[in-house]
């Protein structure tokens, strides 16, 4: 089926409109402070002691992102839609203490100095992986199956 | 390359300074300088003496204001004999941005090298992406550049990833209710491998997936995401949690992981690789695990945690339980725990499995921290204790101890001594000495 010209300019006018239209609105929406406002306590937070309310910007409830053990053991599943917030209050490097691309160090070699951090591999993992690698492997290759692998290569040709 | 590299980032790094000191910025480095000795029988003694420098600048309200650079990166460099790999030194740009916030609706753009966290999408990229919130609930995000290469695989000249890597998601959010989202992530052709036995195996990374978070009650939310890879045409993962806030302090979440290891490992040169030992020779297998934790938060010092967890797989079933307990006293001066894990596995999952041979051990672990403004001392045991043997050892023993002091709030020297009792290194001692300076130029709300 062919359209006329007269209709494509008119498809493209409207369509033209639609976006402008959408940016202007994109003004009103809120956006997230690009720092947390006021100093925090140090170690794990709980945003629902301060915050009662609905976040703007994610649309979720505060007390959705306490830092709870449970939380902190399945971070993940709220980094990969709401990693704008967690950079509110957490610079890349903090993630990047684990999550990294190239590495020669356990994340809990650097930070050894630091055993209240949950850190991956503490202790002797070169033995245990050969254990936990047949039980999960899947959550060995989330972080060594495209990278931070120099090491695994060594044995794993 | 490497050496250009080499002399490139550090290069870099002492260019974003002057441009930190003009922005609200905060610079933080740490310098590692590790000592070890590698002298098992039957190997040359080697003596290992290994300095590594983290830096990470972070510089904000460049230009108008809205515009910050990003960079951190690591250079190591053997004063000694080679610690990791046939090089003297090495380094990497972890990563390196330009990102420029606008003023409304979340949007953000980014240039340089930056990693991506977008539904089913983890990926490090060299290039350009954007993100932005939308009228009604919608919101859109993309990015598209080169791949960031990793070490080759030795058998193949190649770390099995194609050149060019583009992708995005889509998202639709119903205030406090609901979110949807649609990612996928495209990369142009991996490379052609030499080794027949990976035909089949091992191909180009192309996935799309969905992500869920839905909250019916305040106290209730459920998020999972699954992803289909659409070179194998088959489910690659299904990961769920469930996640409930009964009372104040009280969490309790239950999760369900199923993933098909053809279709998760096809863009894995390293795991599509290896199957014989991750799962037999049939790579269609699936691999199963579902659980649960509660956590308990007495106070606000103090949180008290149960876990179990059921692995399925074609070789066998475990199932893994234990607790931990950790305190954080004297407004977070002292800071302690402890834990204990049980894991209950068939002999299938035995280092070397045999009728006789176990893949069961208990894991224990006991750690305390003091950290004043004038010096920080920690304490970490670690024991996994082998339910049969392995290679003559009944357990595996790591104590690290650590003795810092503050010269000022913004320097800490300290140093790490760590003893090992293992059945791969029969007796280890390792030290590390390290410098750590973290200046910050404007407030930030948390720095870690």
């Amino acid at each position: 089926m062919r359209r006329s010209p007269q209709t494509l300019t008119f498809l493209v006018l409207a369509g033209l409109l639609f976006a402008l239209a959408a940016c202007a609105q994109l003004k009103a929406l809120p956006n997230l402070p690009a720092t947390h406002p006021e100093a925090l306590a140090t170690g794990p937070v709980s945003c629902s002691e301060c915050h009662e309310d609905q976040q703007k910007g994610t649309m979720k409830a505060f007390g959705a992102f306490n830092h709870s053990a449970a939380f902190k053991a399945n971070h993940r599943f709220y980094a990969s839609s709401d990693d704008i917030l967690c950079a509110s209050c957490h610079k890349v490097s903090f993630c990047a203490d684990c999550h990294t691309n190239q590495t020669e160090m356990k994340p809990s070699v650097k930070n050894g100095n630091r055993p209240d951090r949950a850190m991956p591999h503490r202790g002797d993992f070169l033995t245990l992986h050969k254990i936990e690698g047949k039980l999960d492997p899947a959550s060995c290759n989330r972080c060594h199956g495209r990278a931070n692998n120099e090491r695994c290569i060594v044995c794993h040709r | 390359m490497k050496k250009i590299f080499c002399r490139l980032l550090p290069a870099l790094f002492l260019a974003a300074v002057p441009c930190a000191a003009l922005a609200d910025a905060t610079l933080d480095s740490t310098t590692l300088l590790r000592v070890f000795q590698d002298s098992r029988p039957g190997f040359e003694k080697r003596t290992f003496l290994p300095a590594t420098q983290f830096l990470g600048v972070d510089a904000d309200k460049l230009g108008d204001g809205n515009l910050s650079a990003h960079l951190y990166g690591w250079g190591r460099l053997d004063l000694a004999d080679k610690s990791f790999n046939d090089d003297q030194s090495s380094g990497s740009l972890t990563y390196g941005y330009l990102q420029y916030r606008f003023k409304a609706a979340n949007a953000q753009a980014r240039a340089g090298r930056f990693f991506v966290h977008e539904g089913i999408i983890n990926e490090q990229v060299d290039g350009v992406s954007a993100r932005t919130d939308l009228p009604y609930g919608f919101g859109v995000s993309a990015f598209g550049g080169a791949t960031v290469h990793t070490a080759h695989l030795l058998s193949e000249n190649s770390d099995g990833k194609g050149d060019g890597i583009f992708g995005g998601r889509v998202n639709y959010r119903y205030g406090g209710l609901l979110e949807l989202g649609l990612s996928g992530v495209y990369e142009t052709k991996a490379p052609v491998l030499s080794d027949p036995a990976l035909s089949g195996r091992f191909g180009d990374r192309r996935l799309v997936g969905a992500d869920l978070w839905f909250s019916p009650l305040r106290m209730v939310q459920l998020m999972g995401h699954a992803s289909y890879n659409t070179e194998t045409m088959g489910v690659a993962e299904n990961s769920f949690l469930l996640q409930v806030t009964p009372l104040k302090g009280v969490t309790l979440s239950g999760e369900f992981n199923d993933y098909h290891d053809r279709d998760l490992f096809y863009s894995s040169l390293l795991f599509a690789g290896m199957p014989s030992i991750l799962s037999g020779n049939n790579l269609n297998q699936q691999s199963r695990n579902f659980g649960g934790k509660a956590s308990y938060a007495l106070d606000e010092k103090t949180e008290i945690t149960a876990d179990a967890k059921h692995y399925t797989r074609e070789i066998g079933k475990a199932d893994r339980f234990g607790g931990e307990l950790r305190c954080s006293l004297a407004d977070g001066k002292l800071r302690t725990g402890l834990g204990y894990h049980y894991l209950r596995a068939s002999s299938d999952f035995a280092i070397v499995p045999s009728s006789t041979a176990s893949g069961s051990f208990h894991e224990m672990r006991v750690y305390a921290m003091r950290d004043t403004k004038s010096y920080q001392v920690s304490l970490d045991v670690i024991d996994y204790l082998f339910k049969k043997e392995v290679s003559g050892k009944e357990s595996a023993l790591e104590v690290l101890g650590s003795l810092g002091y503050h010269f000022s709030p913004d320097l800490m020297l300290s140093g790490d001594l760590s003893y090992g009792s293992s059945p791969q290194n029969l007796d280890e001692l390792k030290g590390l000495f390290r410098l750590t300076y973290s200046m910050t130029i404007a407030a930030k709300g948390d720095t870690k």
